[in-house]
C-alpha cells in the first residue's frame, strides 16, 4: 500500500463514460460511485443548472433531452480543436460552439456556450474529473492529488495539453499522460508471460486507436500505432440520425433543429445501435407532431451498410499500422478489443478479418483501459518494477520551411522520449527574434498539417544577418507533449521561447481557470454541506416533536411551549440560511435544549421496558446514536 | 555529480559498480549526464561494427530503458525527471540511427570525420544516366498496364538498392583508415540510395491507381 499522501489514481477520461481506478497489493481496482446502486462508470456528461449548480454523470445524462442547451456530452471531441476545426459537429451538437473573445488572428480554440457564459473543452473536462477525484476521496477518506490520465494513442500535441489543462483545472497534479491502447495491452499483458506480439483495437465514442505491441519481460514496447481522433460509436449514432432527419423531411417537410428534438434522436439511435448488437431488427417510432409518427424499421443489414464507409476507415488504419510495424496479420498472436463500440458484431467481424483470427474478448471492453490506468499508476508509485511501457508518437513533427513545407524533424511511430535539434539564424540584420511555426502531420505542405503553435525564440543579440546561430531542441517527451528550448551558439546562453498555442490555453489560463474551478469547488462543496446539515436539523427536529408527543407530559408547559418555538425557529432558518456551519451551531444548541426532555423519555422508556420487553431499549437508542454524527 | 565530461566513467562513482553503459549504473540506479566523447554504440554498450545483431541491438535498449525511463523516476525531483527524459531520447535516438542500415552508415561516416549530406550532394559517376533510363523503363511498363512486367521493373531496381548498399556495407567499417577521396564516394553512394528510393516510389504508386481506375473505366 502507498504511504500517505501518495496515492496516485488512474483516470480514464472516456468521450462517452469516466471511469477512476487505484492499485493496491491485490491488483487494479476501480472504484465505485458513492451511491449504494452505483457503478463504476461515470457519463462524461456535464449539466449546468438554472441556479449554476453543475452535475456530472448519470443523473446529468438523464436531463439531456429537457436540456439540451445546458446538458454538455462528448466534450472529449473538443479538446485542443478551433471552430473551424468542428463544422460538422457544430451543425449536429445540441450546445452551442462559440470563440472566446479574446482569441487572436493566430489562435482558434473552440468553447461550449452555457447560459451567456463560455467554457473551453479543458474546463468541463475538468468538472469530470474534479467528480472522479471527489469519488476516490470519499473511497480513501483522504485527499488524492496525482493522477495518471489517458487519451487516444492518436491525440496531437494540443489535445494532449488540452488534457493535461483538465487536470490543472481539476486540482490534479498530472503524473502522466498514457495511450489509451498501451495501458489497455498492460490489463491484457499484466499476468502473461510468455512473449507475444499484440494488436490493440480501441474504438470509442469518439475516437479509435490501433496499436501494435511486442510484450516482453514486462516490457511493453508498442511498435507502431494509428488512428484518428474524430472516429467513433458517435458517428455510427450520426448515420442513424441523418437517415430519420433525411426521411422525415421527405415524408413530412419538416426540418429538424430544434435541439430538444435533436437530443431525443440522439439518445434514440444510441438505443437503436445497441438494440441492432443483438438482434436483427430494430423499429424506431419518433412523434413529430399531431397525427404525424415517423415510423421506421431498420435491419441489421442495413445498419451494416451504413457504418460500412468508417469501419472501412478503421480497417485501413489498421493495416497502415502493420505496415509501420513491418508486420504481417500471421505474426500478430492476438489482437484485444477496447472500447463500447466494438461490441457491435459487423466491427468484430471485420476486424477478425483483417488480422485473420478471432478477437480477444474476455476483458471488459469499457473497463479495460480504467484498469491499465490504475496499473500505471502504480508504475509510477515504484510498486511495480517490473514493468514498464515504452511508447511510440503517433504523428510527425516538423517545422515550416521557407517556401511553406513540411521540414520534418521526428518520424511519426519514432519511440519517446525523443528530441531533435534544429539550428536556425536571422534573415536580417539586427534581427532579434525568429519565429518557428512547428507542425504535426504526415502531409507535405504546412497547411495541411496541424500547428501546435507558433514558437518565437526571443533576445537574440542584434548581429548581422545569418551570424546568430541558435541551436533549438525538439523533445517529446514520454506523455507525448512537445518541450522546446532553445540555445545561442556564440553565447552558450539559453534564448528564451515564447509559445503562442495554435489551439491551446497558456499558462496563465490555465492557472486563472484553476483559481475560477477552486472558488466554484468550494461553493459546491458548501452547497453539498448544506443539504446533509439540512437533512440532520430535519431528522433531529422529527426526533424532537415525537418526543414532546409522546413524553411532553413529562415536562411543564413554559418548557414544552419555548420547545416547539424553538423547533419552528430553527426549521425556518434552515430554510433561509445558505451557511451549513451557522446551521450546524443553531441544531447542536437546540440539541442541547432537548436533553432535559430526552433524558426523561429515556427514563420512562426503561421504566416501561423494565415491565415489558428488555430487547427494545437498544433498539430505541440506536437512532440517537446515528444522529448527532452524522454531520461531522 | 562532477563526472568529467571528457572520458566515458568505467565504474560508477556512487557504488563502484563497473557501467556497461556510461549514462547508468544498472547496479543502483543512479544517472549520468552523456559523456561528449560517447556515441551511440558506446551509449548502447554495443561494439561498433556495421553488421548489427538486431535482436541484440533491441534486448541492449530494452535493458537500459528499463533503468532509465522517466516512469522510474517518477517520485524523484525534477532535475533527475528531466535528466531521465533527456538519457532516454538519447538512447532512442541511438537505436533508431543504429538499426536503420542507411541511417547507421551514414552515422559512421560522421564519426570517421566524413562530409555530411550537406557537403557532399553528388552521386557516383554514372548514376544519374543510369536513373535516366530506368525511369523510362518504368514509364514503359506502366503504359503496358502489364503488372508482370512492372513487378519486374521493381525487383530489378531494389536489387540495384540492394547491390548499392552491400558496397555500403563493405565500406563502413574502415572508414577511419580511409583517404578523404574515399569518405567522399561513400557519401555519393548513401545519396544514391534516395534516387533508388525515388524509383521505387514510382513503380510502387501509380500502376495500381492507373490500373484499377483502367479496369473501373
Amino acid at each position: 500500500m502507498a504511504e500517505a499522501g501518495d496515492i496516485i489514481i488512474g483516470i480514464d477520461l472516456g468521450t462517452t463514460n469516466s471511469l477512476v481506478g487505484y492499485s493496491d497489493d491485490s491488483g487494479p481496482r476501480l472504484i465505485p460511485g458513492p451511491a449504494a446502486d452505483d457503478d463504476v462508470i461515470l457519463p462524461s456528461v456535464v449539466a449546468f443548472h438554472e441556479d449554476g449548480g453543475v452535475t456530472v454523470g448519470h443523473e446529468a445524462r438523464a436531463h439531456a433531452v429537457e436540456r439540451p442547451l445546458t446538458t454538455i456530452y462528448s466534450i472529449k471531441r473538443l479538446m485542443g480543436k478551433g471552430i473551424a476545426d468542428l463544422k460538422d459537429d457544430a451543425a449536429r451538437l445540441p450546445y452551442r460552439l462559440a470563440q472566446p473573445d479574446d482569441d487572436t488572428e493566430q489562435r482558434d480554440v473552440a468553447a461550449v456556450v452555457v447560459n451567456d457564459r463560455c467554457y473551453t473543452p479543458p474546463e468541463i473536462s475538468a468538472m469530470i474529473l474534479r467528480e472522479l477525484k471527489v469519488r476516490a476521496e470519499r473511497h480513501f477518506g483522504r485527499s488524492v492529488s496525482r493522477a495518471v490520465i489517458t487519451v487516444p494513442a492518436h491525440f496531437d500535441d494540443a489535445q494532449r495539453q488540452a488534457t493535461r489543462d483538465a487536470g490543472q483545472i481539476a486540482g490534479l497534479d498530472v503524473a502522466r499522460i498514457v495511450n489509451e491502447p498501451t495501458v489497455a495491452a498492460l490489463a491484457y499483458g499484466l499476468d502473461r508471460t510468455e512473449h507475444a506480439t499484440i494488436a490493440v483495437y480501441d474504438l470509442g465514442g469518439g475516437t479509435f486507436d490501433i496499436s501494435i505491441l511486442r510484450l516482453e519481460e514486462g516490457v511493453f514496447e508498442v511498435l507502431a500505432t494509428n488512428g484518428d481522433t474524430h472516429l467513433g460509436g458517435d458517428d455510427f449514432d450520426h448515420t442513424l440520425i441523418d437517415l430519420y432527419s433525411r426521411e422525415i423531411r421527405e415524408q413530412f417537410g419538416i426540418e429538424i433543429a430544434t435541439p430538444t428534438i435533436k437530443q431525443q434522436l440522439r439518445t434514440l439511435s444510441e438505443n437503436i445501435k445497441k438494440r441492432l448488437s443483438d438482434q436483427d431488427t430494430a423499429r424506431v417510432e419518433i412523434a413529430i407532431g399531431p397525427d404525424k409518427v415517423y415510423r421506421r424499421t431498420i435491419t441489421r443489414e442495413e445498419f451494416e451498410k451504413m457504418i460500412e464507409p468508417l469501419v472501412g476507415r478503421t480497417i485501413l488504419a489498421c493495416s497502415r499500422a502493420m505496415k509501420a510495424a513491418e508486420l504481417i496479420p500471421e505474426q500478430i498472436n492476438e489482437v484485444v478489443l477496447v472500447g463500447g463500440s466494438t461490441r457491435v458484431p459487423y466491427v468484430r467481424q471485420r476486424v477478425a478479418e483483417v488480422f485473420r483470427c478471432r478477437p480477444y474478448t474476455a476483458l471488459d471492453p469499457e473497463q479495460v483501459v480504467a484498469i491499465g490506468a490504475a496499473v500505471q499508476a502504480s508504475i509510477l508509485g515504484g510498486a511495480n518494477r517490473d514493468v514498464l511501457l515504452l511508447d511510440v508518437t503517433p504523428l510527425s513533427l516538423g517545422i515550416e520551411t521557407l517556401g511553406g513545407a513540411m521540414g520534418k524533424l521526428m518520424s511519426a511511430n519514432v519511440r519517446i522520449p525523443c528530441q531533435a535539434t534544429e539550428t536556425f539564424t536571422t534573415f536580417q540584420d539586427g534581427q532579434t527574434a525568429v519565429k518557428i511555426n512547428v507542425l504535426q502531420g504526415e502531409r507535405e505542405l504546412a497547411r495541411d498539417c496541424r500547428s501546435l503553435g507558433v514558437f518565437e525564440l526571443q533576445n537574440i543579440p542584434p548581429m548581422p544577418a545569418g551570424i546568430p546561430k541558435i541551436d533549438v531542441t525538439f523533445l517529446i517527451d514520454q506523455n507525448g507533449i512537445l518541450n522546446v528550448s532553445a540555445r545561442e551558439q556564440r553565447s552558450g546562453k539559453t534564448a528564451s521561447v515564447q509559445i503562442i498555442p495554435s489551439h491551446g490555453l497558456t499558462r496563465e489560463e490555465v492557472r486563472h481557470m484553476q483559481e475560477e474551478a477552486i472558488k466554484y469547488a468550494r461553493e459546491d462543496m458548501t452547497a453539498h454541506h448544506l443539504i446533509d446539515v439540512r437533512a440532520a436539523v430535519e431528522f433531529d427536529l422529527n426526533k424532537a416533536e415525537q418526543m414532546i408527543e409522546r413524553y411532553g407530559h413529562l415536562i411543564d408547559d413554559a418548557k414544552r411551549r419555548s420547545l416547539t418555538a424553538a423547533i419552528a425557529d430553527l426549521r425556518a432558518f434552515a430554510r433561509q440560511t445558505d451557511d451549513p456551519v451557522a446551521l450546524n451551531e443553531r441544531r447542536e444548541v437546540f440539541n442541547r435544549s432537548t436533553t432535559s426532555l430526552a433524558e426523561r423519555a429515556m427514563t420512562a422508556t426503561l421504566q416501561v421496558d423494565d415491565t415489558d420487553e428488555p430487547e427494545s431499549a437498544a433498539k430505541q437508542s440506536s437512532p440517537q446514536d446515528a444522529s448527532s454524527p452524522s454531520t461531522t | 555529480m562532477s563526472c568529467t565530461e571528457s572520458t566515458v566513467p568505467v565504474k560508477c562513482l556512487k557504488c563502484q559498480a563497473e557501467l556497461a553503459s556510461p549514462i547508468v549504473c544498472t547496479g543502483c540506479r543512479t544517472l549520468y549526464p552523456p559523456p561528449q566523447s560517447a556515441d551511440y554504440f558506446d551509449l548502447l554498450g554495443l561494439q561498433r561494427n556495421y553488421v548489427i545483431d538486431e535482436s541484440q541491438l533491441t534486448a541492449a535498449v530494452r535493458a537500459i530503458s528499463r533503468k532509465i525511463h522517466p516512469d522510474r523516476f517518477a517520485d524523484q525531483p525534477p532535475e533527475m525527471r528531466k535528466l531521465a527524459t533527456r538519457l532516454s531520447a538519447e538512447v532512442n535516438q541511438a537505436m533508431t540511427v543504429l538499426k536503420d542500415p542507411v541511417q547507421r552508415a551514414a552515422y559512421m561516416l560522421e564519426l570517421a570525420g566524413g562530409p555530411s549530406a550537406a557537403e557532399v550532394r553528388d552521386v557516383p559517376g554514372d548514376l544519374l544516366a543510369e536513373v535516366m533510363v530506368l525511369r523510362e523503363q518504368i514509364d514503359e511498363a506502366q503504359s503496358s498496364q502489364d503488372a508482370q512486367v512492372v513487378e519486374q521493373m521493381r525487383s530489378s531496381i531494389q536489387a540495384r538498392r540492394a547491390q548499392a548498399l552491400e558496397q555500403i556495407a563493405s565500406r563502413a567499417d574502415q572508414l577511419a583508415a580511409h583517404s578523404d577521396e574515399d569518405k567522399k564516394e561513400f557519401r555519393r553512394l548513401l545519396n544514391s540510395l534516395k534516387y533508388f528510393d525515388n524509383l521505387l516510389e514510382q513503380v510502387a504508386a501509380d500502376p495500381l491507381a492507373r490500373a484499377s481506375g483502367a479496369d473501373n473505366g
